[in-house]
């Protein structure tokens, strides 16, 4: 029986220790925000943190993690680079299908983490293993730099009416 | 006109009796050392089984994925043609079921079969040689001990003149000799047992040492590396620069029983195979004896010596998530492919973050400015295998050109190993067909 960390909560788990944590999170746990793409490290869906770092859970044993602080998609809103991400996206309206996108911003929370001010080299090294089918690229970088610097970098959703519209 | 005769008949005698004398049979039954896997006391079952995964039988006589354990069918690209191993199973129709004793041990040993046709070196028998009878009865004790499987022989396709059999007879005159193992009265009993395991059972010369132009074995230049099949046999030499001179004994342990070792390197492609199929049932001491005995193999540079840098100054420069002092690469198309389809795993700083396995850093192949292995596995993919059967490397043969591969191979060796790769997309193109 396995006991891992996540979100801040620990989960014993009685699982093969060569299960993949992706199989673990969704099928065991039932936490289902982290997504399957491709099983092997090549598409970036299925991204977490493990003590901060972005993983590929899809191709990490779950008997190597020992006792690190897993975090997901679910509970990454609670990092302060998290929530400033989460809120870029939303600004930004990065988003067209979603699938790709808990990878993405696990990707780009842990890019704010260790490089809070990233260029356009930081960001390339970083998301380039996090593919978006919908070819979100665009905004996913302009939503990182307005995450860092707090200025707009690009057209912002509409989060309210305008005024004198009809509610 | 007589005397032309008299020495025209007197050369055909002498290359007669060179034949023949060079052919000869070592007649000894051969003494084994001491192996703690298969002592003498245990059953001849136990012992057989034992010995014949130390000999890795099933990795050229197993066609994988098929569970036909022992059927042959296994197929060997050579220069000259295909060979494919044969049903070593009992069945009597289609294996070796009808061999006496006395025909297995001559086959095993002296590389003929039971109907006088000579086998080819593809069959080692060339180090099996070294075995005593009893160790290869006890062999064939086992094998007849197994499920006999109804599996015809495939025929070779060789091109003359390498499809006659006979012609071996002169091959084995010019570089095979009929010898059995002696221990080394002036060596410890673990080293001579370390040596049996390495030459004889494990034959771990027919990859590691070099090959004249007859493709016989360079005994003068044993263990020193060679590349076959497309893949690089590296140096194993005590040679602490080229070979595995500098390595902890633990290290050794661990690579022949696991396929990995800390800041060493991960077995793939055929010695993954030798990993998975043999070294890794080793019982600990016999592994601790081949360790011992590979240890005093004389160092040797061997052909195209890798020397590995160890703390290679762009990795070291780089940190887990990002490369460091790898600006002038920015638009190097190899750095490009190596952020999007690897950094995940292997880590700019090389230390791998899924498992130790993905470890490049101090690895003899990002040290190779051939980029043999590495481009192997990057065509082919590596793992997963018994021992880690969740570690894997993906292939990507199928989904980057071969310009793609050759850049992102002399990519890896400059990051990783602080070199100059000089990996053509040709060449890339050569080890595609390969394996």
């Amino acid at each position: 029986m396995l006991s891992l960390s996540v979100n801040g909560q620990a989960y014993p788990v009685d699982v093969p220790d060569d299960m993949p944590l992706l199989w673990v999170l969704r099928d065991v746990i039932g936490l289902t925000g982290t997504k399957f793409g491709c099983g092997i490290a090549q598409c970036g869906a299925c991204t977490v943190h493990l003590d901060g770092q972005a993983v590929r859970s899809c191709v990490l044993p779950v008997g190597s993690i020992g006792n690190r602080a897993i975090t997901t998609i679910e509970a990454v809103g609670n990092t302060p680079s998290g929530q400033k991400i989460q809120q870029a996206w939303l600004d930004v309206d990065v988003v067209q299908c979603g699938y790709c996108q808990s990878g993405q911003i696990m990707s780009a929370a842990a890019l704010l983490q260790r490089t809070p001010n990233p260029n356009d080299a930081d960001i390339d090294a970083a998301m380039s293993g996090n593919i978006c089918r919908c070819g979100t690229y665009v905004r996913i970088r302009a939503a990182i730099k307005q995450a860092a610097t707090g200025k707009q970098e690009i057209l912002q959703t509409l989060v309210s009416a305008p005024e004198g519209a009809k509610s | 006109m007589t005397r032309f005769l008299i020495i025209v008949v007197l050369v055909a005698l002498l290359g007669m009796g060179a034949y023949f004398y060079l052919n000869r049979t070592d007649t000894a039954e051969g003494t084994a050392p001491p192996i703690a896997g298969a002592p003498s006391s245990a059953d001849v079952l136990a012992r057989g089984e034992y010995l014949t995964k130390a000999a890795d039988c099933i990795a050229c006589h197993t066609v994988p994925g098929t569970g036909s354990a022992f059927a042959g069918g296994v197929a060997f690209k050579l220069p000259f043609g295909t060979i494919y191993s044969p049903n070593i199973t009992a069945d009597e129709a289609s294996g070796i079921g009808n061999w006496s004793d006395n025909d297995f041990v001559r086959a095993v040993r002296e590389g003929i079969r039971n109907d006088g046709q000579h086998l080819y070196p593809a069959f080692p028998y060339t180090s099996y040689t070294q075995l005593s009878r009893s160790d290869v009865l006890a062999i064939k004790a086992y094998l007849f001990s197994l499920p006999k499987i109804s599996q015809a022989n495939k025929a070779n396709d060789l091109s003359f003149p390498y499809n006659q059999r006979w012609a071996m007879g002169f091959w084995n005159a010019a570089f095979f000799k009929s010898q059995r193992f002696t221990p080394d009265p002036s060596q410890s009993q673990q080293w001579n047992s370390g040596k049996y395991l390495t030459i004889a059972l494990g034959h771990c010369a027919e990859c590691h040492t070099p090959r004249n132009f007859g493709f016989g074995l360079e005994h003068g230049n044993e263990l020193a590396g060679e590349e076959l099949q497309g893949w690089r046999a590296y140096n194993i030499t005590s040679d602490p620069q080229h070979g595995i001179g500098a390595w902890s004994d633990s290290d050794i342990a661990s690579y022949l029983t696991t396929g990995h070792a800390d800041g060493r390197g991960s077995a793939a492609g055929p010695m993954a195979e030798a990993v998975e199929n043999s070294l890794r049932f080793l019982n600990p001491a016999d592994a601790a004896a081949l360790a011992t005995y590979l240890r005093t193999v004389p160092a040797r540079e061997g052909k195209d010596p890798i020397t590995i840098d160890a703390t290679a100054a762009p990795t070291l420069a780089s940190n887990n998530a990002a490369p460091g002092g790898d600006n002038a690469n920015a638009d190097n198309p190899g750095l490009k492919l190596f952020e999007g389809a690897c950094a995940s795993c292997h880590q700019w700083n090389g230390k791998g973050q899924q498992t130790s396995y993905a470890s490049l850093l101090g690895t003899r192949g990002v040290n190779d400015v051939h980029g043999t292995n590495v481009t192997q596995i990057l065509l082919h993919g590596a793992g997963p295998h018994a021992l880690a059967p969740n570690i894997f490397m993906p292939e990507f043969g199928n989904a980057y050109s071969d310009t793609d591969i050759a850049s992102l191979t002399n990519y890896v060796i400059g990051h990783f190993g602080n070199k100059q790769g000089n990996v053509t997309p040709d060449e890339v193109a050569q080890r595609r067909k390969q394996l």
